[in-house]
């Protein structure tokens, strides 16, 4: 039993730490780039605190910080690339659109969204959906909203950040100590961020790109990212944003040509 | 903290005998919490300071946000008004603090956030006789705000989870260091936490019970109310339970986060006694509270009958008309049979229809469907007389131009 738990514990300590994203695209997506315009939905953060225990305990002043900082980092990625950007901070922020119909369109995606999660990254493949890429629409309620803002795409975002407290942390040191003794918990795991990005194309009212990121480590203590800073909050929509790769029917004309 | 609902997984019941070990250590026995003793933790306009409660309230804010913006609650202003009224006067010193929404969902059930906002299930408004009976359901998720029962639940819940994860470690250094497995020791302390979170939990739910019972004989209304409440959901489940010939969902006492309906309702019993004055005068509203649910009442019953659970619905129904029969609740009554459609169904639905319509408000689809009866019957001449009234009732129902073609021929 003890060797079992010390083999356990080797191998988990060989993958101890990940940065990872996932990316879909519908077969004819390209990257927007030069004069589009974006609108980005109310960004939904929350950030807690991992109590010894390991529950998630929620932070509000971490939650606004967070709040502020991606949204700063936002308005500074966007500026790289050229796009008119308009980024939504509440739901009446949107001049002429009332709140009800934003809020309609949030739940809409939150529901495709699920969906999304559930049938390309959960492992539940739908047949129909085979060799498609992504192809998720929010219909003519998106097409609406673009037509009366005269916004080419809108930008969902999804983040969850979490740390350890010192309770955990210590915890943690409790356990590798304990591999002295070949009792070895060294991975019991507290923290890490979650978050995604949805991409959705105003004219057509389809979800054209959408991106999972998860960045944390089996070792409580050791942060991967932190929304809390503005550094932390750039690195996350890089990586969350800027390596979006143009869809499957793209790059194969793309590779033809070349 | 809702009512009556919890999904605890038996998962935890693996641990075999460990389940009774932990029972004797954590004892299952329950003292009933006399409304005397229970006070208001907070007073008007309460904001909360500590850093765990701050973060909880910024979350459900955004929670609020979504609930109050929901297509599912019911717009109805009369309804609206006067459930915010009755928490007015049953919220204690939060009164004027807290909200209330009701949503469009057909089950017995309320839920109270821990920032002062209430969700009340249409269900419940079904289920109600009276505005007592519902004053004691709102009172009782107020008392969970006064009480503060979410935060002190969630320390709880932290604490206790705190101390397993270190006694856990700990029993698996100290293990190690002897040279002894303590995997099973481990198993049998997380179940031993899992009892005591429930324990807590149960005891809030009392303390609510006691507390929401004080604030309605406060206001007047008749503390037995509550505990009736109680024998109206017994009888309900098994009701429904003795149609599906079931038993009625006996979950075990040990895993349950509310105190079993039972105990529930025999506390209440005796805690009503309690807080009665002798000489005053108790109310139950019932006038008050079918006046205000007038509009959405037909609503109600029918997402009640569509839920195809005929025990309960018939139950619901009969419960009702204690109060004395009217054509709504006959017309459903007859839905229920005419939905359930096994042999002698259809009679009886014929029979539901033909009772309705002998009462002024029988709404137009029992005309109609008193018409359909009678035409299979073979009564032609009646059927015309049912579809012609029907027809003036609501000329512009969405069958009236093919019930009028048929009427012609």
């Amino acid at each position: 039993m003890r060797r079992l738990t010390l083999l356990l514990a080797a191998a988990a300590l060989t993958l101890p730490a990940c940065v990872q994203t996932r990316q879909y695209a519908d077969l004819e997506f390209t990257p927007p780039e030069g004069n589009y315009k974006l609108l980005v939905m109310r960004p939904d953060v929350s950030v807690g605190s991992v109590t010894t225990g390991g529950m998630v305990e929620p932070r509000a002043d971490w939650t606004e910080a967070a709040r502020t900082n991606l949204i700063a980092a936002l308005k500074a990625q966007q500026a790289t690339r050229g796009g008119n950007v308009l980024i939504m901070e509440r739901r009446d922020s949107l001049p002429g659109v009332d709140p009800e119909t934003v809020a309609e369109l949030e739940r809409l995606h939150y529901a495709v969204g699920q969906s999304i999660a559930l049938h390309r990254y959960s492992g539940r493949y739908l047949p129909t959906k085979r060799g498609k890429g992504l192809d998720w629409t929010l219909g003519q309620d998106a097409v609406r909203l673009g037509q009366r803002t005269g916004m080419d795409y809108a930008l969902f975002l999804y983040a969850e950040d979490s740390f350890a407290s010192t309770g955990r942390v210590a915890l943690q040191v409790l356990g590798v100590a304990g591999c002295v003794v070949g009792f070895c918990v060294p991975n019991i795991g507290g923290g890490g961020q979650f978050a995604y990005a949805s991409l959705v194309d105003l004219r057509s009212g389809e979800v054209v790109w959408f991106n999972v990121l998860q960045a944390g480590t089996q070792i409580a203590g050791i942060k991967m990212g932190d929304l809390r800073t503005p550094e932390g909050a750039a690195q996350a929509v890089d990586r969350l944003l800027n390596r979006m790769k143009p869809g499957r029917a793209v790059r194969e004309r793309q590779k033809a040509s070349r | 903290m809702c009512m009556h609902c919890l999904e605890i997984s038996r998962r935890a019941m693996l641990a075999g005998g460990g389940v009774l070990a932990a029972s004797l250590a954590t004892g299952v026995a329950h003292a009933r919490i006399r409304p005397q003793e229970m006070t208001s933790l907070i007073g008007p306009g309460y904001k909360p300071t500590d850093r765990d409660e701050v973060g909880i309230w910024q979350l459900m804010n955004r929670v609020e946000e979504e609930v109050s913006g929901s297509n599912l609650l019911i717009k109805d202003k009369a309804t609206n008004d006067y459930v915010r009224d009755l928490i007015g006067r049953v919220g204690g010193p939060a009164a004027k603090d807290m909200r209330i929404y009701v949503a469009r969902i057909p089950d017995f059930n309320a839920v109270m956030f821990p920032t002062g906002f209430a969700v009340v299930f249409s269900g419940l408004l079904l289920r109600m006789r009276n505005e007592a009976q519902l004053a004691g359901v709102i009172a009782h998720e107020s008392g969970h705000f006064l009480r503060k029962h979410q935060i002190r639940q969630w320390r709880d819940m932290r604490r206790k989870t705190d101390i397993f994860a270190i006694g856990a470690m700990m029993a698996g250094v100290a293990g190690g260091a002897a040279g002894v497995y303590t995997g099973d020791l481990v198993q049998l302390a997380q179940l031993g936490t899992l009892l005591t979170l429930l324990k807590y939990n149960r005891t809030l739910e009392a303390e609510a019970d006691a507390m929401g019972l004080k604030l309605i004989a406060e206001q007047g209304l008749r503390p037995l109310a509550m505990s009736e409440t109680w024998d109206q959901l017994i009888a309900e489940l098994d009701a429904s339970a003795r149609y599906r010939r079931r038993r009625r969902d006996r979950r075990i006492g040990l895993f349950e986060t509310h105190p079993l309906p039972e105990t529930r309702r025999a506390d209440l019993k005796i805690s009503a006694s309690e807080v009665t004055v002798p000489g005053r005068t108790y109310d139950d509203g019932r006038d008050r509270y079918l006046r205000a649910i007038a509009a959405i009442r037909p609503m109600l019953l029918d997402d009640q009958v569509k839920l195809n659970d005929p025990g309960a619905s018939q139950y619901i129904v009969e419960t009702l008309a204690r109060d004395g029969w009217n054509g709504l609740l006959r017309f459903y009554e007859g839905e229920i049979w005419r939905l359930r459609n096994r042999e002698g169904d259809d009679t009886r639905a014929a029979q539901g229809y033909a009772a309705a319509v002998q009462y002024a408000d029988a709404p137009p689809d029992a005309w109609r469907w008193h018409g359909v009866m009678l035409q299979k019957a073979g009564r032609l001449p009646e059927a015309r007389n049912a579809y012609q009234r029907y027809l003036a009732m609501a000329p512009n129902a969405p069958d009236a131009p093919f019930i009028r073609q048929q009427l012609q021929q």
